[in-house]
């Protein structure tokens, strides 16, 4: 297989704020349902930002021990089920062992995240390197009983989209049969609402949780934290064809470009952000106009959506007024590290539902962010060609555009 | 870069090659890092904000200061970085910090907690401060996370540098040896400990190149060799001290390390064969300033 052989996503195994199941997600997000709660899963009283899409308990998936999952970390909890589910999906999960299977895994802080809950439950592991031996990385790898090489990608934001330019490579290489890719994340926990609140990043609309996202609208005031992620099966178009498998989507560019900027703030040069986006349309050998859905990275804050606004402009040019654009983080709130993959996921369901997730809470749009927004209400059309933009912390710009097949 | 074809007895096989156009290893105490941070290295780092690292992990610190030294001792002063890649190891990121953020959350709540925290301690920060001061406008990601992850970072950033057709990819490995771990005071523990940042240049192979070469193989379809962890590439300080010997001795030596999933990196001399090749087998806690060379096993070249 070379460079330009099609690459499939024929799996999807996902954990997010609406529901675990794709359907269940589906459904969510093209009724414009919202998953931000006032934050339940600790003390939240003395924090600026009250609220997040907070991901409820995760089942444990077939096969597993029930005990044993009860015990891991949430983090990783939301590995294994992606992993599992997305295997099984696609019809892999018994041939795993037999397979060429790799794993291209966007996580963000995996130490620190699981270090700080340890700490709260009275623990010492930060004191010590005794237990942290194995990575996330490579637990998942052996208790999956995976035989492909494994490697973590860490973007911020943009990881999940890292993650599948990555394992799009290793297959058409032929270094793998087989490839998981997607990102996870448990972001929702006291460092990083306190983090976050005090960077000024999110909302303060805690007396109104599901109006807080509102992406692309003139009253926005910030972000809201979500967590999950999103694995896809990849594999290459010919495997898949073979197998009869059910193909979701292909994965038709990637594209990817540094700020060089701030590690925070988005560069007022749109230049970078542009070329991302350029990069990826060329990589599909697509134009602008056939695009048929763009799901935006556009988060709720007052300067990012004004930039990614510009940057859209600036890449369809005239037909910036003709295809769709939605930000899905108005319901799933900012996933962070997940981010990528779960609007990946988010592509996935308009093309196979024909219909484009809103932008919920979008009810007077900001005159500098002039698109052909989707607001509030799912608009049904058939998507052949969705584009997913995620741009993140260290000034990564991202772009995947996904084909129907 | 383009994928070499390989044939072997069974399989085809697909290998990437990239030489190493530069490298440089800096060690680090706490005291010394207090100097780098205001006056990283030369070139742009002496036109750097006073204050632009302020808030930067030690790793990053260190990491961009090697950086700034591989290109002011390789003749890559006036080099255009603006399309090359990043790709950032670093190890147990933010332990430091964090005890330090844990203890003022205990006593001072949500509002103890500096905003600078998150985006300086997450695995992508080294990449992504290193871009800014490049200048890098191609990509620039984190990966691995923990001693061991080397070899990722190196599979990475081959198929960075291969599969966007850059010009060229820094993949910088950072780690503390031993691991500085604070006590329950938050005081940084021990206070000798050393931080180790190991970069290396990566650019697309040219015909010729006498300097060392990376190869980057994954077994082919049916082929599930066992992999031997005393064969990782652990030791960032170790790395460094044979990426030395490299540079200062024309020695017939190809040095072979595995990933999880049955692939190897194997670091040899450019535009030479070599045969039989040598496991490099670096012990992390004696490999500060020497690499051990130890014959055994077998390469990579004679398996084929």
């Amino acid at each position: 297989m070379s460079q330009g052989t099609a690459v499939w996503i024929t799996g999807v195994g996902a954990v997010t704020p609406l529901g675990h199941a794709y359907d269940t997600i589906a459904d969510n997000l093209l009724e414009g349902r919202s998953g931000v709660r006032r934050v339940s899963i600790f003390d939240i009283a003395q924090h600026p930002s009250q609220i997040a899409a907070e991901i409820s308990a995760i089942p444990c998936p077939p096969g597993w021990d029930e005990e044993e999952f009860a015990g891991l970390h949430k983090l990783e909890q939301v590995i294994l089920w992606c992993c599992t589910t997305a295997l099984r999906d696609s019809g892999w999960w018994e041939q795993r062992g037999s397979t060429r299977v790799g794993l291209v895994l966007g996580l963000g802080a995996e130490w620190l995240i699981i270090w700080d809950a340890d700490f709260r439950r009275g623990g010492k592991r930060v004191f010590s390197q005794e237990k942290d031996a194995e990575p996330l990385i490579f637990r998942t790898r052996r208790k999956l009983g995976l035989k492909g090489p494994g490697i973590t990608v860490s973007a911020a934001c943009a990881s999940g989209n890292y993650a599948l330019a990555q394992a799009r490579r290793w297959l058409e290489l032929g270094w793998v049969d087989v490839c998981l890719a997607g990102a996870c994340d448990a972001g929702v926990t006291t460092l990083g609402q306190a983090g976050f609140g005090n960077l000024r990043a999110l909302s303060r609309r805690n007396g109104d949780p599901q109006a807080a996202s509102r992406p692309f609208d003139r009253g926005r005031d910030g972000f809201v934290l979500g967590e999950g992620g999103a694995i896809f099966v990849l594999e290459p178009a010919e495997s898949a064809r073979q197998r009869s498998a059910h193909v979701y989507a292909q994965v038709a560019g990637c594209g990817a470009a540094s700020d060089a900027h701030n590690m925070v703030i988005p560069s007022p040069d749109p230049e970078p952000a542009i070329a991302a986006m350029r990069q990826a349309l060329a990589d599909a050998r697509l134009e602008p106009a056939s695009i048929d859905y763009i799901n935006a990275h556009a988060t709720s804050t007052p300067v990012g959506d004004i930039a990614e606004a510009h940057v859209l402009e600036a890449v369809l040019g005239e037909a910036v007024h003709s295809v769709p654009v939605s930000s899905t983080k108005s319901m799933t709130g900012h996933c962070l590290t997940a981010a990528a993959a779960v609007e990946t996921l988010a592509c996935l369901i308009a093309m196979e539902r024909r219909a484009i997730p809103p932008t919920i809470n979008l009810h007077e749009p900001d005159p500098e962010c002039n698109l052909c927004h989707v607001p509030n209400t799912a608009r049904p059309m058939p998507v052949h060609v969705a584009v997913s933009n995620s741009f993140g912390f260290g000034g990564s710009n991202t772009c995947l555009v996904l084909k129907a097949v | 870069m383009k994928p070499i074809q390989t044939a072997s007895t069974s399989v085809v096989e697909t290998a990437l090659s990239c030489d190493l156009r530069a490298h440089h290893s800096i060690q680090a105490t706490l005291d010394t890092i207090v100097n780098l941070r205001r006056r990283p290295g030369p070139g742009p780092g002496e036109r750097l904000p006073h204050n632009f690292l302020k808030h930067a992990d030690e790793q990053t610190v260190v990491g961009l200061a090697a950086v700034l030294e591989a290109i002011h001792h390789s003749g890559l002063s006036e080099t255009d970085f603006t399309n090359w890649g990043i790709v950032a190891a670093p190890s147990f990121l933010g332990r430091a910090t964090l005890v330090g953020a844990l203890q003022r959350f205990e006593a001072e709540g949500a509002w103890g907690i500096s905003p600078h925290f998150i985006p300086h301690r997450s695995q992508h920060a080294v990449s992504g401060t290193i871009s800014q001061v490049l200048k890098v406008h191609g990509p620039n990601f984190g990966t691995g996370g923990a001693p061991g992850s080397g070899a990722e970072a190196l599979l990475a950033g081959a198929v960075l540098l291969e599969g966007n057709r850059l010009p060229g990819v820094w993949v910088v490995m950072s780690d503390w040896e031993p691991e500085l771990i604070p006590d329950e005071t938050g005081r940084p523990a021990p206070a000798d400990a050393i931080c180790h940042a190991t970069v290396l240049a990566l650019v697309p192979p040219r015909p010729g190149w006498q300097g060392p070469r990376l190869r980057i193989t994954l077994p082919g379809r049916g082929e599930s060799p066992e992999f031997d962890a005393s064969k990782s590439l652990k030791s960032i300080a170790g790395l460094g001290a044979l990426l030395q010997i490299f540079s200062h001795e024309i020695i017939p030596l190809t040095v072979t390390w595995q990933f999880e999933g049955g692939g190897c990196v194997e670091l040899r001399r450019g535009a030479s064969i070599v045969n039989p090749p040598k496991w490099i087998t670096l012990e992390r806690r004696n490999a500060r300033n020497r690499a051990e060379v130890t014959q055994g096993g077998a390469g990579t070249e004679n398996q084929r």
